[in-house]
């Protein structure tokens, strides 16, 4: 569970104290997760309960790792699905069915400005659409001043997706992808036009905490580890910074993020794995763990806890949280996602042509979509 | 026996493996996986990503074996002129790359890489010379994946090349010099026959390095640019251990197995020919 084991086990502390059940924690880092997970399926041998970020859990999914808890819910009253946001609801969480996960963490995207350079550059207030946001970052370049308006991770394989969301089309229907929709064109077109202005750095190994706090991007979507950077090694731009919702164009929806938590299908202390999961989507605990490490509550109601609501950031992300989908949990994803990735940036970035490469892409997601 | 589970046992899985359709649901339900004979090696074939990874292979090979071998004989030359403590140190200090640990050490090359705060574009900067995108460009990300391979290359292969060259009797040397042979001749028609064997060796265990080359490229750029430091390596890691697809990755590992073996009998022959 990241870096963090020391801290969730002093979270968890309490439920050890109140049931008597001694939980072993252990950290695994993100990069070997899935390492993990496949040498736990191919053995039979996995932990009781796994966190599982959101991103990874199709292939969960897809090894049958995990046990379905539908029929065992009833009692939990935390995990009850209406305590979430919809995004997470189960049938977007579980394509085929069942309950195979609850929600734990909650991440999004949200706009970062610098309010200072903004200011200085004539512009009031943040873009709302996207119109607004190339015409901001068009004016907030300056490369004399080595400064972008605006950065485009050339990693960041959700983007594609959001702006396909935002422009009103949905990237996969009926179990297939799709990049040949006129909302996916649109979204492509806006990834490309912020490069074609000249808006954005093509490096990629561009470093957005340090370009935004040198100041060298002016604008970026990004989520609260952003911030949380930001806050702890530049507290002294404090106040020239700020968030909001991301720009709009038929629609303002983000990436919902984070993980879940899944009960492990050949666990022996079911029960067991069910309470502790019903702890810790307790609001209280959440808002706990909101205090010792920072992340998002998945949980509805932890957001009226004083602590997050007086935190004005997390007002955005909460706000942001409302208008939030997942990625399509489906293994045929992981492939497309890379192959939509690198077929927008070698445009932007290498200059192929792009109805040849937009092409290609639709050649290879087809292939991607005719596998099992 | 040992050899048998531990050498070649992995090999046999993974050729049965790459005549499957293993992906993690399979893990999970064998019963499901499915013999595709051939189909993997077909889909290989015609994998333009599989092409350009092989292609950016060879050509490191092409370049780099030829580089690293006169780089470091040049080197061990150099070093082995004496045996005063400068020179002691020098060689402590052209071993270091071997014995780092790649992935610290790579750590640092990419923040001296990196296009904005690294070393070498504020060097540059500094001489007014304009900034290079040394990890970002997919050009010179190639070039910068590769001058980090050689630098850590060329420590041990040196080191292995100077042990030949002070193998090399002084007194043939001598008698070389007294029948009338120039430096260069001595070089040529005493000392490389003399080293003959080391230098073979270098230049076999460069061939297979580069053609497993992964590490550098794995940690500089993750494949990139849009895929132009993606070696056959680092693609058949991506397909198996990233996409999970364990028949296909197999498949092209085996593809990788034979190439290797290929190209290290050819050399073989050719040496054996060449005695």
């Amino acid at each position: 569970m990241g870096d963090s084991a020391t801290k969730f086990e002093q979270l968890i502390a309490p439920f050890e104290t109140q049931t008597g059940i001694d939980v072993t924690v252990e950290a695994v880092p993100w990069d070997s997760v899935n390492d993990r997970l496949t040498s736990a399926v191919a053995s039979g041998k996995g932990p009781d309960v796994t966190q599982i970020g959101l991103s990874q859990l199709a292939s969960f999914l897809k090894g049958d790792a995990l046990a379905d808890v539908s029929a065992d819910l009833a009692a939990y009253p935390n995990l009850a699905e209406s305590n979430f946001p919809s995004a997470v609801a189960s049938t977007a969480l579980n394509p085929s069915g069942g309950v195979y996960s609850v929600p734990w963490i909650a991440d999004t995207r949200v706009l970062f400005y610098r309010s200072d350079l903004l200011s200085a550059a004539g512009i009031s207030a943040p873009p709302k659409t996207w119109d607004e946001l190339r015409a901001d970052a068009k004016k907030l370049t300056d490369k004399s001043a080595k400064r972008y308006g605006y950065y485009i991770p050339q990693w960041d394989a959700p983007l594609p997706v959001t702006y396909t969301w935002q422009a009103g089309g949905e990237i996969m229907a009926d179990g297939k992808i799709d990049v040949t929709s006129s909302a996916f064109t649109k979204a492509a077109d806006h990834y490309l036009g912020l490069y074609a202005d000249g808006s954005v750095p093509t490096a990629s190994d561009f470093d957005q905490t340090t370009g935004f706090i040198s100041g060298s991007v002016a604008m970026l979507v990004s989520g609260p580890y952003l911030a949380k950077a930001v806050a702890e090694q530049a507290p002294d731009l404090d106040g020239k910074w700020s968030v909001t919702t991301v720009p709009t164009d038929a629609s303002g929806t983000s990436l919902y993020a984070g993980s879940n938590l899944g009960v492990w299908k050949n666990t022996t202390n079911k029960v067991g794995a069910l309470m502790l999961l019903n702890f810790l989507a307790d609001p209280a605990t959440q808002v706990a763990w909101y205090t010792s490490n920072g992340d998002l509550p998945a949980a509805t109601k932890a957001y009226q806890d004083a602590k997050l609501s007086a935190d004005p950031l997390v007002k955005v992300y909460a706000e942001q949280l409302k208008d939030a989908r997942l990625l399509p949990v489906s293994t045929k994803w992981d492939a497309a996602s890379s192959e939509i990735l690198n077929a927008l940036n070698k445009i932007a970035v290498s200059g192929a042509d792009k109805a040849a490469t937009l092409k290609a892409l639709a050649d290879k997601v087809a292939t991607i979509n005719a596998g099992s | 026996m040992l050899v048998a589970i531990f050498g070649l046992m992995p090999i046999l899985v993974a050729a049965g493996v790459s005549f499957t359709d293993l992906d993690i649901g399979g893990l999970a339900h064998p019963e499901t996986v499915r013999v595709v004979g051939a189909a993997n090696y077909v889909q290989l074939a015609g994998d333009p990503e599989f092409w350009s990874a092989f292609a950016l292979t060879a050509g490191y090979v092409v370049v780099g074996v030829p580089l690293i071998t006169v780089l470091a004989l040049a080197v061990a030359t150099g070093l082995n002129r004496s045996d005063g403590r400068f020179y002691r140190l020098l060689r402590t200090l052209y071993f270091l790359p071997a014995v780092t640990a790649l992935v610290a050490i790579s750590v640092i090359w990419k923040y001296m890489f990196n296009g904005q705060f690294g070393l070498f574009n504020w060097l540059l900067d500094l001489v007014g010379l304009p900034a290079v995108n040394w990890l970002s460009d997919p050009g010179s990300a190639q070039i910068a994946v590769g001058l980090v391979a050689v630098w850590r290359a060329i420590g041990l292969n040196s080191i292995i090349l100077l042990a030949a060259l002070q193998g090399v009797p002084a007194e043939q040397l001598e008698a070389a010099a007294l029948d009338g042979a120039g430096p260069v001749r001595r070089y040529l028609h005493v000392v490389l026959p003399q080293i003959r064997f080391a230098l073979g060796f270098v230049v076999m265990t460069t061939l297979i390095g580069w053609l497993q080359f992964f590490d550098e490229p794995f940690v500089l750029t993750d494949g990139g640019p849009v895929g132009a430091t993606t070696s056959l390596s680092l693609f058949l890691f991506k397909r198996g251990f990233r996409l999970n697809e364990f028949g296909y990755a197999s498949a092209g590992s085996i593809v990788l197995l034979v190439t290797i073996a290929a190209v290290t009998l050819i050399q073989l022959r050719l040496r054996r020919a060449h005695d």
